[in-house]
Formats: structure tokens, C-alpha cells, sequence
């Protein structure tokens, strides 16, 4: 009854919350959460989880009241603090150096703040089951908790400065997730790669960031975002220096949202357990570079040469991310290089200027990813075999799972009216809006191959005969139930309305909800509903057709095989990299300081000590002391040249 | 005359000292000393006696801590000034006087003194030879150190500075490692040399100016020729650069850290390096600003070179201990880097730097030592999966290595970016390199934690104990430190600043 009276007063609630103080307590639950865990409960393996979920429930409840209110009032609002400010004694806008950090509230972050908190939500009911009690599962939950709260940290960033330190927690996150299970082979270095090439990206952020700062003295989004609006962005950065910041953010997003070069980390994360993998792939570490290209929108925006690059880049990791889908035999990472071709996608989307149809793209595809790693989990617990080789048959044995995997198959190839379907018509209509030939062309084709790999997963593991293996009775498998099948359950309703919430419009139309000032939003093209619809479900089709009946290829594909199920070798090159540059690199600097710098010395003591033995020393003129004067003569030709370059580099 | 008047102007204008504070200057340079006398008398037959005399140093050095906390609750709002100044007669007919002084940038690092030989004096357990020469030593070390970085007179600075050359040689060659001979020689051969170019540039300056005074205020309004300005600011530079480290001089320090036994390693890389990043700062970025201006593009290279040589060195390093010195001197190119920018960001960064490096560097040498000893090798290929036998050990090895990283949240990642954007506006090709050369360091930190923790665990390492409770207490003291600077570093904030801007705006030859 009072809840009526409230939605009945004049002023609701919502119209009077503070949407921010919610986004500080969904920021804040988690990481209370963990400190609980750490402090009280770390002996107790049912109150730590308890806690976590609760607490996780609590942040949920945040997160869906902050995107009611934003809903009714969409706009942007800060709650900023201070975290160092002092007075520099220069002059003009560096006069003071300060940084701050905070809480913001707008609808970009509201809906990616619901993702974030859900998924996590979802993924640790599952996990209530799925981790064992061997397998640590306060470790589990804790690291889950610490996941949430880097990520809400990452959505709920206000300047720069602050994502730096969130993103750098979400490194660490990932890393820690990815080598949950340390003692098995290839999670050290799977989770090493990941580590690296994030930091790598946070690096690169960091001298955007002293970049930025140069430009502007100011690291907040939204000062930013104003600059851009009053048309002030290019007046202080020209074209080019615009274009370097948005490279640097770029690279950073890249290796944080898995673009081609830096996707390499991401198939390997399926080393993860089956929750974590769901949690990285739909709301953790691959979400955060799409997010941190829209929070700084602006700055693309305002570079026609950065939105092209978004968009090359986008469109090829979606089309080499669809098709290392379609040649991985392992089923984990299969569907990690769909994430990777679902990533392009939305980043082809940012670089087209379909910004809410990106935003929307990420919303609805969580869904279905984290369902397909959850019931990859259950479903290679109980085959003990990653290889899809090595599946089949599942329709029959473990039904449920099997459904659950047709679900999630369905509304990640974008078959309508399941969740992906609208927000790939939604950035189709952009490209065929602004007529871009090639961005259509590969929007369908991504749209097709990921559609058939989908499919090709699906055919793989639930039709056909189980596959036979020594010491393996197909007869003792049991069909996932329990609180993992609940878990698998909500998302399984994500998926199938995630993306139905546009069939509303007029009330709530999610893609005009997170928008951009000065991006136009496109019309609802029906040549593009239809050519999603086309290629979604005929790329189903023909994936049914071929690995149903298990169909050999094309012979004349069979040489590009190996190299797409290698990932056409970027993993090896960067091993090779390593191996055959940096190493020798650093292992020929240690052999200079053993014998060159450390030898030097010794020579020195060595000549002192015969130049003050009385003797005639010409006669006795060994290699030795030649070489005494050649390392003497390199070492003042290199600090001649050491001054030289100085001087230069000084001058300018 | 001349010094008189411009010593006691100086007092003059400084209200707040009064009698009773200026000893807390005095007593935290001597009271490490008075100790090491003390020590002298006390018998070491027998372990109690033994455990009596670390008893008896773990409070002298408490003793510091305590006057240098009192000292930081006064010392707070000051606004770029010195303060505790002390100026007695001494020396007189040289122009010497016993000046001491502490401001916003030698303050955090007495402290961090103060701090380490706490944790140092704690960590000292295993020392059961020569115990009391040991100590004493250490006592004379702490003498040397503080007394450097409250020296307001360059006789006396360079007094201290030699003060720290002996103990330190001693220490390392009589309670190292197997080949702790050659690292002490080398340390000291590096160190002589330091010196000497330290003493020359002193006694130039002395002899150059028209009153003869080793005041270093009253030598900063003497106007040099450009000449002997450029040769001034080279040799300090040379003298301070060598005890940092930088390429090529830095073996001697990756070497001596690496035999050294952990008390000592801790001092010397957490403490005793940062007084050559103090020195640059203090005397060649804030003495000699034009002059260090001309020289600045050779200071840069050096700095570049430092941070990645450190950083790539460390790749393929197989020896964790020496491993640690790169790391260190990786950081303290930053801090060269900082220096050479001479923006009041970049030198509050690199403050800061020195701060974190300080104390993460002690956590290092803690956390590598337990292992080495457990282990009995310092080879990192001939260990592996040690976290199935120390759960401690790996979870404390982990926060060290984030904390060596300059990982977010933590003090090293505040100092990291200021260093960036301080230094970027000026050095806009050597900023970003000498990132990359942070991203080496992080990413050689969380391998080498892997290699050593994580993965199968090898034959003849299944007895290996976990940390004990006394190196978990030091190791996470240490690191809660870092931790609490890293989010609030407003409580040092103010006081470095407004004495990094003083410094800078005070010009110079």
C-alpha cells in the first residue's frame, strides 16, 4: 500500500535519490564484503559465502535502483572527492595539481553497472556448487568479490585517474581468476599473459594520461566530454596530438577488450574456472576496454582518423575473431573467440558512431556468453575432456544442459527474438544509415561465420554418439541440477529477453537511453532487421548442416587449418618475441655487466696495481692492457656520445 | 661576520625553535651513536647476552623513530621552511658550522631511515657472530645516514656521507655472503670515488667563494662562474649518481645488496641509495638549477638508460638476489628522471618514489632472503611451487611484488604517475620510455613470484618452513605502510611540497 502512495506523490522517491550515493554503496558492498570475509570469516566456508552473496545481492539492489532513477532522469551527476591536491607555484591552469576521484551516475554507467552486478551475482550461485570444497572456494568467493568491486570501480569512474587505479585492480583480478587453479599445467602462463598485456594497456593509458594532462590539467570525463561539446577539444591539442591520445586509449582498450593484436590473453583465460571465465568474458576484464573507449567517447569523436581506426580495428578482430571460433577444437576456447568477435562487433559499432547500439550490443551478449561458459563448465566436468573432438551426444544424456546450451547458442548468433538479434540490427541500421558499404558487409559477415561456429559448438558437443574413451562410462554422467541450473536458469531468461526490452520503445528505448550528444541515432532499418535475421539464422543453418553430420571441409580449405586453429600464430610470434628478442636481449645486458662494466673495474684495479710495481713496463705491454685501452677508449667515445645526444635532446 | 649574520637571520625568522625541539634533531643524528658506545660495554659471551644487545638496539632505534614521529607532529604545517634548525659554533676558523635542518623533502626520508632501522634491527635474528661489532656498526651506519640528510653545512654533510662509507664495507664484508669480499671492495671502490668527486666540488666551492663558509645557504647566493658552476654540478652529480645507482655505476651496489645479509640489504637499498636521488635533489636541482639545466640532456639518457637497463637486466636475471638491485635501481632512474625535469610534480613524484622504493625494496630483500634461506639457493630456475609449503610466504610474496610494481592503490603507483606527468612537458620521448621500462618491472615482479611459488614443486623443497611470525609481522608492517601512503598520501603531501617549490624557486647558479 505505502509503495503505491510512494509511486502516486508527485515527487517519488526517484525523483529525490541520490543516484550517486547508490553507485557509492554498490562500489562499497563488495569491497565490505571482502574486508568481512578476510577479517571474520575466513575460516568459515558457508558464512563467507553467504557474505558474498549478500553482499552481492546488496550492490544489485543498488545498481537496479540507480538505473531506476536514471531512467526517470537520465543525466550525468558527480559525487567527487579529493584525493591530493596541492599548489604547484607555476602559473596559469597548472597552477594546482589535483586529482580526484569519486562516484558518477549516468546512464552509460547505470546499465553497465547492472551488468556487472548481476553477472557477478548469478556467477557466484552457480559457483556455490561448481567450486568444490577442495578447490578453495573462500578464495573463490573472495576473488569474486575483489572482480565486482574493480569493476564497479571501472564503471563508476570519474576521472582518468581514478580508472587507472581500477583498471589496475581488474589486472590483477583477472590475473588471479585466470590462475585460480596455479597447481595445473598452463595456468601459470595463461594467466601471465593476461597480466602482461594488461598492464601493457594500463602503461599505455598512464602516458595518455600525462598526455592529457599536458593538454588540459584536467583528467575528469566529463570536463573532457564538456571541452568536446563546446568545441574546444581541437583548439588545444591539433589533429595529430587528438589522434595520439586516442591511439594510446585505444591500446589500451585493445588489450584489456581483446582487439587483434592484443587478443592473444583472452582464449587462453578459458583456463579459468567456468564461473570466473563467465564473469572475464561478459562483465570483467573484456568489458572494461569497450567501456573505457565510451566513457572517452569524446575523444574519438572528435577524430575522424581514431573513429576509421576503431572501426578497422573492430571489424577485424570480429572477422578473425569469428573464424578462430569456427576452427578451435577446444570447447572453452571456442567460445572465447566468440566473446572476441562479439568485442570486435561492438567496437566496429563505437568506430560507426552506434554508440547506444554498442553499449547495447555489450548489454545483451553478457547473457549469452556467461551461459555458454556455465554450462561448458558443467559439461567438461563431467566429460573430463575440453576437446569437442571428444564430445557428443549430450542431447540425450544431459538434457538440461544441452538446452541451456541451445539457448545460449541461439541468442548469441543472433537468432531473433533472442537478446543479440536487437543489438546487432541496431548497429547494422548505423552502418547501413551512414551507408558504409564495408562496415555492412562485414557487420553480416561477422554476423554469418560467428553464427556458424555457434552452431558448430553446439552440433559438436549435444548431437551425434557420445565419443568412447579408455577408462570413461558415458553411462555415469549427470545432467547439471541444483543450484547450478538455477544460476544457468536467470541467465538463460537474460538471454531470451536481454535484448526484447526494445520492443518497448516509446517507453524505454535502451539504445536512445545511453546516448552520445551529437551522435544521431539511426532508424530502425527493416532491410537490417531482416539481414541480421537472414544471416543469424542461415548461419545456424549451414552450421547444423555441416557439423550435424559431421561433414569433413573443403579439402581445398584443409592448408588454412592449422594456421586458424593456431590463431594465425600471433601467440607463437609474441612466445617467439620473447624467446629470440627480449631474452638474448637481457641476457646479453647481464653479460655486459659481468664482463664489460664489472671487468672494467677489475681492469682498473689490475692496472693500478701493475702500474705501481717498478718496472719496465713497455716490454711487458700484454693483450691485457691493450685492452685495458680499448674499453678505456669505447667508454669515452660512449660518454662522448652520451653528451652529444644529450645536448640534443636538451636543446630541444 | 658575514655567515654570522646570515646564520642568525636564519634563526631569527624561525619562531617555533626553541631549545627543547632542536634537540629532537640532534638526538635523532647521536642518539644511534651514543648507543654504539653504550654497546661497547655490554658482555656477548652467551645468547641471552647476545639477544640483550638486539634488544637494547631494537630500542635505540625505536628511540629515533619515536623523536622522528614527535618531530613529523611538529612538523606538519610548515610551509617550505627548515625547520628544527640547529647552528652551533664548530670548526669556526674553517667557516664550518654545526648546522642541521630538516624540510619537506629530507623529512619523509628520515623517517623512512628511522623506519627501516626498526624493521632492520627486528629482521637482525640471525646474526650470531660478532654480534656486538655488528651492531655497533649498524648503530654507527644509522649515525651516518641521518646525520646526511639533516646537514645543512657541506663539511659536515661530508662527514656523515663518509661516515656511512666504512660501516657499510665492514658490514658487508664481514657478515655476508660466500663472495662478500669482492662485493664490499666494489661497493667501497664506487663509494671512494663518489667521494672524491664529492670533496672536490666541496673544497672548490670553498675555496671559490669570496667568504670562506660551508654553509650550503649562504654558498647558494654566491655567484659562480658559468664555468665552474657546469664543473660543480657535474662532480656532484657524479658523486650523487654513483651512490644512486646509475649505468655504469652500479654494480657495486647490485653486487654488495645481493651478498649482503638481510638487515644490512634492507638499509642498503631501501635507505642508503636514496640519499644519492636526495643529493641530486637537494644540491644539483636545487643549488645549481642553471647549471643542472645545461647538463640536463645527458642526466636524461642516463636516467632512460638506468630505468630500462634495470628493467631488462632484470628479465633473465637468474639470481633473486641481484635481481632485487636491478629492480631498485630501475626505480631509482625514475627518480633521476624526476630530478631532471625539475617540475615540482615530477620532484614531488620522485619524493615519493624514493618513499615507496624504500620500503618495497626492504619488503623485497625480506621476502627474497626467507625464501633464499628456506631454499638454500638463490637460483629462481631451481625453485618453483613453493606456495604448497609457504601460505604465508606466497601471499606476502605477492603484495611485495604489487608493491614493487607501482600497482595501483599502493604509494609507488602515485609516485609513478607523478613522475609522468611532472616529467612529460619536458621530456616528451624519455617519459614514455621510461614506462615502458615500469611495465618490464611489473611484469618481471609477477613472473618471478610465479616461477618461485607457483607450479609443480621441486624434488628436496618439501621441508621448507613457512614465514615465521616475526618476518610476516616486519613483512606486513612494511607493507601497510605502503599501502597507507598510497591512499592518503595528503598527510605528506603538503610538507614535501611546499619544499620542493621553495627549492625550485630559489634559483641558483
Amino acid at each position: 500500500m505505502s509503495l503505491v502512495l510512494l509511486a502516486a506523490a508527485a515527487k517519488g522517491p526517484l525523483d529525490t535519490w541520490s543516484p550517486t550515493l547508490f553507485g557509492l554503496f554498490a562500489l562499497l558492498l563488495p569491497l565490505t564484503g571482502l574486508v568481512i570475509i578476510l577479517a571474520f570469516t575466513i575460516d568459515s566456508r558457508r558464512l563467507s559465502q553467504a557474505i558474498a552473496v549478500l553482499f552481492t545481492l546488496g550492490a544489485v539492489l543498488c545498481a537496479l535502483l540507480m538505473l531506476a532513477i536514471e531512467l526517470a532522469h537520465p543525466q550525468h551527476l558527480e559525487r567527487v572527492g579529493t584525493y591530493l591536491q596541492f599548489f604547484t607555484g607555476q602559473s596559469g591552469a597548472a597552477s594546482e595539481f589535483s586529482l580526484q576521484w569519486g562516484v558518477l551516475a549516468d546512464p552509460l554507467a547505470s546499465v553497465v553497472l547492472v551488468m556487472v552486478a548481476l553477472v557477478s551475482l548469478f556467477v557466484q550461485l552457480y559457483a556455490l556448487s561448481f567450486i568444490r570444497r577442495e578447490d578453495d572456494p573462500i578464495r573463490f568467493f573472495g576473488l569474486v568479490l575483489f572482480t565486482t568491486f574493480a569493476m564497479t570501480g571501472v564503471v563508476l569512474s570519474v576521472t582518468l585517474f581514478e580508472m587507472l587505479i581500477f583498471l589496475g585492480l581488474v589486472t590483477l583480478s583477472s590475473y588471479l581468476l585466470i590462475g585460480y587453479w596455479w597447481q595445473r599445467e598452463g595456468s601459470g602462463s595463461a594467466s601471465l599473459l593476461a597480466f602482461g598485456i594488461s598492464a601493457f594497456g594500463d602503461v599505455a593509458l598512464l602516458v595518455a594520461t600525462a598526455y592529457l594532462y599536458f593538454r588540459f590539467t584536467d583528467l575528469n570525463f566529463q570536463g573532457l566530454a564538456n571541452l568536446y561539446a563546446n568545441g574546444y577539444l581541437n583548439g588545444r591539442v591539433g589533429a595529430n596530438g587528438l589522434f595520439l591520445i586516442a591511439l594510446l586509449v585505444l591500446i589500451a582498450a585493445a588489450a584489456k577488450s581483446a582487439l587483434f593484436p592484443l587478443h592473444v590473453w583472452l582464449p587462453r583465460s578459458a583456463q579459468a574456472p567456468a564461473p570466473a571465465a563467465a564473469l572475464i568474458h561478459s562483465a570483467g576484464a573484456a568489458l572494461c576496454g569497450v567501456y573505457l573507449i565510451a566513457r572517452m567517447y569524446a575523444l574519438f569523436h572528435a577524430s575522424p582518423r581514431a573513429l576509421a581506426l576503431l572501426a578497422v580495428v573492430g571489424g577485424l578482430t570480429a572477422l578473425l575473431g569469428a573464424l578462430f571460433a569456427l576452427f578451435q577444437d577446444n570447447l572453452k576456447r571456442a567460445i572465447a573467440y566468440t566473446t572476441m568477435a562479439e568485442l570486435g562487433l561492438m567496437v566496429l559499432g563505437l568506430g560507426i558512431s552506434a554508440y547506444g547500439a554498442a553499449v547495447f550490443e555489450a548489454f545483451t551478449q553478457a547473457w549469452p556468453k556467461a551461459l555458454l561458459f556455465l554450462a561448458a563448465g558443467v559439461i567438461i566436468r563431467e566429460l573430463r575432456t575440453e576437446r569437442m573432438g571428444e564430445m557428443g551426444g549430450l542431447w540425450r544424456r544431459m538434457p538440461f544442459a544441452s538446452w541451456m546450451l541451445l539457448i545460449a547458442v541461439a541468442a548469441a548468433a543472433g537468432v531473433p527474438p533472442l537478446s543479440t538479434f536487437w543489438s546487432k540490427d541496431a548497429i547494422l541500421s548505423k552502418a547501413l544509415a551512414i551507408s558504409s558499404v564495408p562496415a555492412v558487409v562485414v557487420g553480416t559477415a561477422v554476423t554469418l561465420i560467428g553464427a556458424i561456429a555457434l552452431a558448430r559448438i553446439f552440433c559438436l558437443v549435444s548431437t551425434g554418439e557420445t565419443a568412447r574413451r579408455r577408462r570413461f562410462e558415458p553411462e555415469r554422467i549427470r545432467d547439471a541440477s541444483g543450484r547450478m541450473a538455477f544460476a544457468m536458469v536467470l541467465f538463460a531468461i537474460g538471454s531470451v529477453v536481454g535484448g526484447a526490452i526494445r520492443v518497448f520503445r516509446g517507453h524505454i528505448d535502451p539504445i536512445a537511453f545511453v546516448s552520445f550528444p551529437g551522435v544521431v541515432l539511426a532508424n530502425s532499418h527493416l532491410l537490417a532487421a531482416g539481414v541480421t535475421a537472414v544471416a543469424a539464422v542461415a548461419g545456424v543453418a549451414i552450421g547444423w548442416l555441416i557439423y550435424g553430420p559431421r561433414l569433413v571441409p573443403v579439402t581445398a580449405l584443409q592448408p588454412l587449418r592449422p594456421s586458424l586453429t593456431e590463431g594465425l600464430f600471433v601467440d607463437q610470434a609474441y612466445g617467439q618475441g620473447v624467446r629470440l628478442g627480449v631474452l638474448p636481449l637481457s641476457r646479453g645486458l647481464g653479460w655486459v655487466d659481468r664482463r664489460v662494466v664489472d671487468g672494467a673495474l677489475d681492469l682498473v684495479a689490475d692496472s693500478l696495481a701493475f702500474a705501481s710495481r717498478p718496472r719496465r713496463w713497455l716490454g711487458e705491454l700484454h693483450t691485457r692492457q691493450l685492452a685495458i685501452g680499448v674499453v678505456a677508449a669505447v667508454l669515452a667515445l660512449a660518454l662522448v656520445s652520451i653528451v652529444l645526444t644529450g645536448r640534443l635532446i636538451g636543446t630541444t | 661576520m658575514t655567515t654570522l649574520l646570515a646564520v642568525l637571520e636564519a634563526t631569527t625568522t624561525q619562531p617555533t625553535t626553541i631549545n627543547i625541539p632542536t634537540l629532537l634533531l640532534s638526538g635523532m643524528v647521536w642518539v644511534p651513536a651514543l648507543g654504539a658506545v653504550g654497546l661497547l660495554f655490554f658482555p656477548s659471551r652467551t645468547d641471552a647476552h647476545r639477544d640483550r644487545i638486539r634488544s637494547f638496539v631494537l630500542a635505540m632505534t625505536a628511540l629515533v623513530l619515536g623523536l622522528g614521529v614527535v618531530m613529523w607532529y611538529g612538523f606538519r604545517d610548515q610551509t617550505g621552511t627548515f625547520a628544527y634548525e640547529e647552528t652551533r659554533g664548530w670548526l669556526s676558523s674553517l667557516g664550518s658550522t654545526y648546522h642541521l635542518g630538516v624540510d619537506g623533502v629530507s623529512m619523509p626520508l628520515l623517517l623512512l631511515s628511522a623506519f627501516l632501522f626498526v624493521f632492520a634491527a627486528l629482521a637482525s635474528t640471525r646474526v650470531r657472530e660478532q654480534t656486538k661489532a655488528f651492531f655497533i656498526l649498524l648503530l654507527v651506519l644509522e649515525t651516518g645516514v641521518n646525520g646526511a640528510l639533516c646537514s645543512l653545512d657541506y663539511l659536515l654533510f661530508f662527514l656523515f656521507w663518509q661516515l656511512q662509507a666504512v660501516p657499510m664495507f665492514l658490514l658487508v664484508a664481514r657478515f655476508g655472503g660466500v663472495q662478500r669480499m669482492a662485493a664490499a671492495w666494489k661497493l667501497l671502490a664506487i663509494d671512494l670515488l663518489a667521494s672524491a668527486a664529492l670533496l672536490l666540488a666541496i673544497l672548490i666551492l670553498y675555496f671559490k667563494s669570496p667568504t670562506r663558509t660551508f654553509d650550503i645557504a649562504t654558498l647558494h647566493d654566491v655567484t659562480l662562474p658559468a664555468g665552474t658552476a657546469l664543473l660543480l654540478t657535474w662532480l656532484f652529480f657524479i658523486a650523487f649518481a654513483a651512490r644512486m645507482p646509475v649505468v655504469p655505476l652500479h654494480l657495486g651496489f647490485i653486487d654488495g645488496q645481493a651478498q649482503a645479509s638481510l638487515p644490512v640489504a634492507m638499509i642498503l637499498t631501501g635507505v642508503v641509495v636514496k640519499l644519492g636521488g636526495y643529493g641530486i635533489i637537494r644540491v644539483d636541482v636545487g643549488e645549481f638549477q642553471t647549471a643542472f639545466h645545461k647538463i640536463v640532456g645527458v642526466v636524461v639518457v642516463i636516467a632512460v638508460v638506468t630505468v630500462l637497463w634495470g628493467a631488462m637486466a632484470a628479465i633473465a636475471q637468474d639470481d633473486l638476489r641481484r635481481l632485487i638491485g636491478y629492480v631498485v635501481m630501475s626505480h631509482m632512474g625514475l627518480v633521476l628522471l624526476a630530478a631532471a625535469s625539475a617540475a615540482p610534480v615530477a620532484i614531488n613524484g620522485a619524493v615519493l618514489m624514493m618513499l615507496a622504493d624504500g620500503l618495497s625494496a626492504a619488503l623485497l630483500v625480506l621476502v627474497a632472503v626467507a625464501v633464499v634461506e628456506r631454499t638454500g639457493t638463490a637460483s629462481i630456475r631451481a625453485m618453483g611451487g613453493l606456495a604448497a609449503r609457504m601460505t604465508r610466504g606466497a601471499i606476502l610474496a605477492v603484495l611485495t611484488a604489487l608493491a614493487a610494481a607501482g600497482f595501483p592503490g599502493l604509494l609507488g603507483f602515485l609516485a609513478t604517475l607523478m613522475i609522468a606527468i611532472g616529467a612529460y612537458p619536458t621530456h616528451r620521448l624519455a617519459t614514455p620510455l621510461a614506462l615502458v621500462g615500469v611495465l618490464i618491472v611489473a611484469g618481471v615482479m609477477v613472473w618471478t613470484v610465479q616461477r618461485i611459488f607457483f607450479g609443480p614443486l621441486p624434488e628436496g623443497e618439501a621441508r621448507v618452513r613457512d614465514l615465521g611470525t616475526l618476518e610476516l609481522g616486519t613483512g606486513v608492517g612494511l607493507f601497510a605502510l605502503i599501502a597507507l601512503l598510497g591512499v592518503l598520501p595528503a598527510i605528506l603531501m603538503d610538507a614535501i611540497n611546499f619544499s620542493v617549490i621553495t627549492l625550485l624557486s630559489r634559483g641558483g647558479a
